[in-house]
């Protein structure tokens, strides 16, 4: 395992080297938790007042949920994952607040180009970047019914950055449901445990339905249960449309390892993890794609049982 | 290549530390929140200021008990420190608009100059509230309250910091 600790430490340097401790980190860290604490005194402040407004307090239990929800929870989560969640590599992207998130289940070699051109064939839209713009299409988007098949994806962290980038199928034209998955570069020389050196980890999953999250109470996507449906789609699709591109398949990487993700929901797998090699697919594919994109909108559904790497 | 044992927990000494970030950061929402935030701070303070002016003599011979029918000289005297008193907001306010500017071009110092005073503002109505059995509604002091704690928590924020911190190049 030295490796990998090593690896993910390495992920973190500075450019610019700094003193481990001073007065001005430390007033931070104390503010943050300060203001942890002090949010849920407002919480609870905000709830006793609903009480005294009648009917009109429903809106003060509305504006106490947010808080609670887009406060409160994600600073406690913050304060106390950074002290009990591992940061080096474990197999699992985290959540903003800390939380542990999606599972990494899938690999890739080859450069950002050749990657970007082999998903590009495979009929995969990378998604946009959060930002207000993409935010408010979201808004308009879902309440017009109306698709966009870019809508960015949340932030996963892994090597204490968050995803490079995302690609996503949309299904029928609904924004609740879709395959997506999130890229990782790795840092140079990074290996997997094994000593196995892939150039980027990927976690896909598919959203089925919009929920609550179990640990945050916020609004988010829930995800398909058996996340190797997913894998699978996602290595099928890559292989077929790619001639170039050939898998790998390590075995029981993360053998029947049955746990939740960062929204509470259940996942299984079978923990092999494929690593797919793209680096021989031509670049040029990308334009391609592209023309091909309009033609190919109705992705197919995640009904690949067992997958073609087995 | 020997490793030294790692302890089973992170260590909270990490919650101090800065997280990474490029010089090239866009300015994160928390710290637009913020600055919007202690501008609302403000225009509640400026609220404030005008209805203490209405309510002038209301104040100066309820809540003081000074008389103030009978003499023109404390008369005068009374509206006088009114003005010095609306001078000093005014002044407050001023700076408090500045720090906001400079919160949103972001600098560390204004940002943990507004931390403090939300801290010892929180802490005050927490004693308040706590020791002394002063009720906290809607009426009286939660706007103020509420506004100072979100400001706290966006600025304390992990992107907010990380902004305020972010290794500057100098180009001119």
């Amino acid at each position: 395992m030295s490796e990998v600790v090593a690896g993910a430490s390495g992920a973190t340097t500075e450019p610019v080297p700094r003193r481990r401790f001073s007065v001005n980190a430390a007033l931070d860290g104390f503010f943050f938790v300060f203001a942890g604490v002090a949010s849920v005194w407002l919480a609870w402040l905000v709830l006793t007042e609903s009480f005294s407004f009648g009917w009109f307090g429903i809106l003060f239990f509305l504006l106490f949920w947010l808080v609670l929800a887009y406060l409160v929870l994600p600073r406690l989560h913050r304060i106390l994952t950074t002290i009990y969640v591992p940061d080096y590599f474990i197999g699992r992207a985290r959540t903003s607040d800390g939380l542990l998130g999606d599972p990494v289940n899938l690999a890739f070699d080859g450069d950002e180009a050749s990657l970007h051109a082999a998903l590009g064939a495979a009929g995969w839209t990378r998604a946009d970047d959060v930002d207000l713009a993409s935010s408010w299409r979201i808004v308009t988007s879902t309440v017009t019914r109306r698709s966009y098949d870019e809508a960015p994806v949340s932030p996963l962290f892994l090597f204490g950055r968050q995803q490079d980038f995302a690609y996503q199928q949309e299904v029928e034209g609904n924004p609740a449901r879709r395959h997506h998955v999130r890229f990782w570069r790795t840092p140079d020389d990074w290996m997997l445990p094994g000593g196995r050196r892939v150039e980027w980890l990927a976690a896909g999953t598919f959203d089925r339905a919009v929920g609550f999250s179990l640990f945050t109470l916020q609004v988010t996507h829930k995800i398909d249960a058996d996340i190797d449906i997913e894998r699978d789609h996602i290595v099928t699709t890559v292989i077929a449309a790619n001639p170039a591109a050939r898998v790998e398949v390590l075995a029981d990487f993360s053998t029947g390892y049955h746990s939740r993700n960062g929204g509470g929901d259940t996942i299984r797998t079978d923990g092999d993890l494929p690593v797919v090699d793209v680096s021989a697919v031509p670049v040029a594919a990308i334009e391609a794609a592209d023309a091909a994109g309009a033609a190919d909108v109705a992705a197919p559904a995640p009904s690949v049982p067992g997958g073609a790497e087995r | 290549m020997s490793v030294d044992k790692r302890p089973a927990f992170e260590s909270p000494a990490r919650l101090v530390q800065a997280p990474p970030v490029a010089p090239t950061m866009a300015r994160p929402a928390a710290t637009v929140f913020g600055a919007v935030l202690v501008v609302c701070r403000v225009l509640a303070g400026v609220v404030w200021l005008l209805s203490l002016a209405v309510q002038w003599r209301q104040v100066v011979t309820v809540d003081l008990g000074i008389p103030l029918d009978d003499d023109a000289a404390v008369d005068a005297g009374s509206n006088a420190v009114l003005v010095v008193v609306l001078i000093v907001g005014a002044i407050v306010l001023a700076v408090e608009v500045v720090l906001a500017l400079l919160i949103f071009r972001g600098s560390n110092w204004a940002r943990i100059t507004v931390m403090i005073f939300a801290t010892l503002s929180i802490t005050w109505s927490a004693i308040d509230y706590f020791g002394a059995d002063t009720e906290i509604t809607l009426r009286t002091t939660l706007i103020t309250l509420a506004l100072d704690i979100l400001v706290l928590l966006a600025l304390s924020s992990r992107n907010a910091r990380a902004y305020a911190r972010r290794p500057r190049v100098r180009s001119r």
